[in-house]
């Protein structure tokens, strides 16, 4: 057959590698100890990072197995390619889980029980990875996570100057960036001495090569092969000066190899260039072509696309369409659709593109590969013309939906749009309403509110005349969750009704979706139901493994019970931030987290609020209604306390919250805001900060909010009415019932709102009982007023022995140690305080610790002793 | 790193015992204090030693909090500063001047 031809320039190409080989051999050393590697070859295109990784390759030749995989520079690269690469090569069950379509996971899996099979130490070469489509990609980011249990060296390469900042790669890159386990080699162009000693030979002109490659190893062994004295101004024409050494034969058949890209088969050389075969020969001793284990391919690509290039447009689409016909034909007998479609439209095959394009999107879409997917379409598309509206309809909607499951549901919108008019066209209602249905959710994806009510109205308009169905009861859903965003609360709830008429008891997905947006609802107008239809959801939704419906489940529990103050829901906030912990749903559980910070604000448990926070504003958080929610807690917490830099926190979070117009954004904001205003005293800063707010929690009859707004307006001396319908404790205290409204607030367990209404009291008792509870929570601010009150009345200060905890113990603390010295085991504080045990243990270590005690007996004896206990 | 100053009062008047027992004490503060970040610079403290005045270098209000209550100590307000330096000005201008 053919013997593999020894490059003459072979050796010369490893100049000024040695680190790198010893990096890789390093690496390679690891791996023979057990601990995997994944390292990443980057460098300009002709750097030589395939050679670099060649070299080593056949160093370690007897010591280990060798799988080798390449990615294609086709446009819409083969989904998986080169591990249908290394498929072909080993025995196992790789192969066949690629070619029958199956998943990434299921491939993945594949793949790891191969490099585990064999007893040398195994090393996965996968080249060009800057060319990899999506699936190929997420099993490198997946290989990259696990790199040093799999126990294999991973080498892969990718050029960096073909990788602009929003290339996938980029993003795989930065997820294993701080990976053990994974290195990266970037290769430099050689110095001017490397390319002295390269050119010494040949006596050129070293300076003048080095300056015009800029010490790129590809160009000067180009160039040096030409064997021109003048050296060429660019790589393009190093290249042809090199071929223009073949005969005319030669350059036919490299004419026929430079269409295919990558590698070309020995059969499919044959097919398209039988006449010229006996050059091959010539082309492989020159060194243009490079013999391969399947076939022959250029030196490198930079050689191929410039010879493919320079061919006579005419006969290159002659030559693309036998790539087209003989690939029809394979050797193999199975059929590579991402291949024949990239020829089809090179050879300007219209039909052949019509046909062989969405069967390339559909075997993509089937691995996961939707960005390649997304773009078989768009091929299709561009020779779409003839068709018929219906498929080229069908063609639009498929497009638009990959380009959303590729994350770039931006792109589709177009299409989707276009797939609208065309249904519209043809008097496709049912088509025409469900894509409409799709927009309207893309665009609210998209944060564009309007446009998306815009089109569910449509949808609902197109659907509703042609009776129930899916896509009718999907439109109801999808205006009932818009109207609750907005919370309004009445559309919502109606909107509801509608789509769970419609729904499929078996259609579990869309069940728990409306069950969740109308619970909350219900929940939202104190109706208790909405409790068992929102717990009903995260039920059916943890029993169907949708975890982020289970996370958005406790989601909208949490945003409830912290807005309408229903503190006995403490215990299933903290099974959910369990829940979302282990299964890795961290933004839920940031979310929670926050949700749990403003409960601690309104119990009065200001410590474990601010301990809550500081998790929360670490830096990785972006998500801004998460942001605004910890920094308004946190600024509340500052304010009360009178300690500084609350306004830079409220400043912030004022400008995340702005141009976002519903009120879980803008409600956090303004009753902090108000708050602040209201203890400075400055009546204009809270009408500045509330008067719009108020309106529109007036309007949506979001009572909590209104009542909150209205009780610090009023402190903060401005004078109105009270707004009717607003929520009781508030109501009771606008109208002066100071005692009443203590009374409900101590029964809700709002410590501090009660104090304040004591406050609100004439007589002095009150006002140092209001006094002491300011003191026990640290709120200095209230406090300093009340003091000032009781002093005009010349009452001497506040009881100096209730001013701090004793000990320095925390008031979770002392509750700790009240129960532990009432005889209760860790287990049963954390039963009774609605903690986990190990917080509990966290308490009790630090209490033994501040008392000096050694044991919760001697504790317990101290508590007795600083009057904490009764002695029993 | 944000500075402040800490306004502690003592009723009983502050009283730091002598000598190594002292020392002691003033180190444990220290070492306590660097679990939050929280460096203790020097204080101020009244002639009846029932105020004192405490300036530190916290990354925030509630790890001075959360390291007062571990050493069990009072805080009545905390405030944030910056150094002000009586000849600051005047170096400045001489410095321009030159």
């Amino acid at each position: 057959m053919v013997v593999p031809a020894v490059s003459a320039s072979a050796a010369a190409e490893l100049l000024e590698r040695e680190e790198e080989l010893v990096a890789l051999e390093d690496a390679f050393a690891a791996t023979r100890r057990g601990e995997g590697r994944l390292v990443f070859v980057s460098g300009d295109a002709g750097i030589g990072k395939s050679a670099l990784v060649r070299a080593f390759c056949s160093r370690q030749e007897d010591a280990a197995r060798i799988l080798v995989g390449s990615c294609d520079s086709l446009r819409t690269p083969r989904p998986l390619g080169p591990f249908a690469d290394i498929g072909a090569r080993v025995d196992g069950s790789l192969g066949a889980a690629i070619a029958a379509g199956m998943a990434t996971p299921k491939v993945f899996d594949a793949l790891v029980q191969e490099l585990r099979s064999a007893e040398k130490p195994t090393v996965v070469v996968l080249e060009d990875v800057h060319l990899a489509d999506e699936a190929t990609l997420d099993i490198v980011g997946l290989l990259g996570r696990r790199a040093v249990q799999l126990g294999v060296l991973v080498v892969t390469t990718y050029r960096t100057d073909e990788l602009p900042r929003a290339h996938p790669l980029r993003i795989v890159l930065g997820d294993l960036a701080t990976i053990a386990g994974v290195l990266r080699i970037h290769l430099d162009p050689l110095s001017p001495a490397a390319v002295a000693t390269l050119a010494a030979p040949q006596g050129l002109d070293a300076e003048d090569l080095h300056a015009k490659t800029a010490g790129n190893p590809f160009f000067v062994t180009e160039v040096l092969a030409s064997g021109n004295v003048d050296v060429p101004a660019t790589v393009r024409d190093a290249v042809l000066a090199r071929t223009a050494r073949l005969d005319d034969t030669a350059r036919g058949l490299l004419d026929a190899v430079a269409v295919v890209p990558q590698l070309t088969e020995l059969w499919l050389v044959e097919a398209i260039a039988g006449d010229v075969l006996g050059a091959l020969d010539e082309c492989l001793d020159s060194g243009v072509l490079r013999a391969e284990e399947r076939g022959v391919a250029f030196r490198h690509e930079l050689a191929r696309l410039t010879v493919e290039e320079s061919i006579d447009p005419h006969r290159r689409v002659l030559l693309h369409r036998a790539v087209l016909a003989a690939l029809r034909r394979p050797a193999s007998g199975r059929l590579d659709l991402a291949r024949l479609a990239h020829h089809a439209e090179a050879a300007g095959d219209t039909a052949a593109v019509l046909e062989l394009a969405p069967r390339a999107g559909e075997q993509a879409a089937a691995v996961g590969a939707h960005r390649e997917a997304a773009a078989q379409y768009a091929r299709a598309l561009r020779y779409a013309d003839g068709l018929s509206m219906v498929e080229r309809a069908g063609l639009l909607e498929r497009r638009a939906f990959e380009c959303y499951l590729a994350g770039q549901g931006r792109e589709g919108l177009p299409d989707l749009e276009e797939a609208i008019a065309c249904y519209r066209a043809m008097g496709d209602r049912q088509k025409e309403g469900a894509c409409l249905c799709l927009l309207a959710s893309r665009r609210w994806c998209e944060s564009e509110m309007t446009a998306a009510a815009a089109a569910i109205d449509e949808a609902i308009a197109v659907l509703e005349p042609l009776g129930g169905s899916p896509e009718l009861a999907r439109a109801y859903s999808a205006a009932s969750s818009f109207a609750m965003n907005e919370e309004k609360v009445e559309a919502a709830l109606a909107w509801g009704e509608r789509a769970l008429e419609l729904i499929d008891e078996a259609d579990t997905e869309a069940l728990v979706y409306q069950l969740n947006t109308s619970g909350s609802a219900e929940l939202l107008q104190a109706r208790p139901e909405g409790r068992d239809r929102v717990e009903r959801s995260i039920e059916l939704a943890e029993a169907a493994g949708l975890e982020v419906d289970v996370g958005r489940g406790f989601l909208q529990l949490a945003w409830i019970a912290a807005r309408t103050r229903d503190f006995e829901w403490a215990r299933r906030l903290a099974e959910g931030i369990e829940y979302c912990t282990q299964h890795g749903l961290e933004l839920w559980r940031l979310y929670l987290l926050a949700y749990r910070a403003r409960m601690e604000l309104d119990r009065g448990r200001w410590e474990d609020a601010a301990d809550s926070l500081s998790v929360i504003l670490g830096p990785s958080t972006e998500q801004p209604l998460v942001r605004i929610l910890a920094l308004t807690v946190l600024a509340t917490v500052r304010t009360r306390r009178g300690d500084p830099e609350s306004a830079p926190l409220l400043e912030e979070a004022l400008s995340l919250a702005a141009g976002v117009d519903d009120l879980q954004h803008r409600a956090p904001v303004a009753i902090a805001r108000t708050e602040a205003a209201a203890y400075a005293g400055r009546s204009d800063l809270a009408a500045a900060a509330s008067d719009d707010v108020l309106a529109l929690a007036l309007e949506r009859g979001a009572v909590w909010v209104s009542g909150e707004l209205a009780f610090w307006r009023w402190r903060a001396g401005i004078v109105e009415a009270c707004p009717a319908g607003i929520a009781e404790p508030f109501a009771v205290h606008l109208s002066g019932d100071w005692r009443a409204a203590a009374a409900r607030w101590q029964e809700l367990g709002c410590p501090y709102e009660a104090a304040l209404a004591y406050a609100d009291a004439d007589d002095p008792d009150r006002l140092q009982d209001a006094l002491d509870q300011l003191g026990q929570l640290g709120a200095a601010t209230a406090a300093a007023t009340v003091t000032r009150r009781l002093r005009d009345r010349g009452v001497r200060g506040p009881r100096p022995s209730t001013r701090r905890n004793p000990a320095g113990l925390t008031s979770r603390q002392v509750e700790v140690l009240q129960l532990v010295a009432d005889g209760l085991r860790n287990a049963e504080i954390a039963e009774r305080l609605v903690l986990s045990q190990r917080t509990v243990e966290h308490h009790v270590a630090a209490i033994l610790d501040k008392l000096g005690a050694r044991t919760r007996a001697e504790a317990s004896a101290e508590a007795v002793r600083l009057g904490l206990s009764d002695p029993s | 790193m944000p500075r402040y100053v800490v306004e502690r009062s003592f009723p009983g008047g502050l009283a730091i015992p002598g000598g190594a027992e002292g020392a002691r004490a003033c180190l444990t503060v220290v070492k306590r204090n660097t679990d939050e970040g929280v460096t203790w610079v020097h204080s101020y403290v009244s002639d009846d030693g029932q105020k004192t005045f405490c300036i530190y270098d916290a990354p925030s209000p509630e790890a001075i909090r959360k390291t007062a209550s571990r050493n069990e100590l009072p805080v009545d307000r905390i405030t944030q500063v910056r150094v002000l330096d009586p000849y600051f000005y005047a170096q400045e201008i001489a410095v321009r001047a030159r």
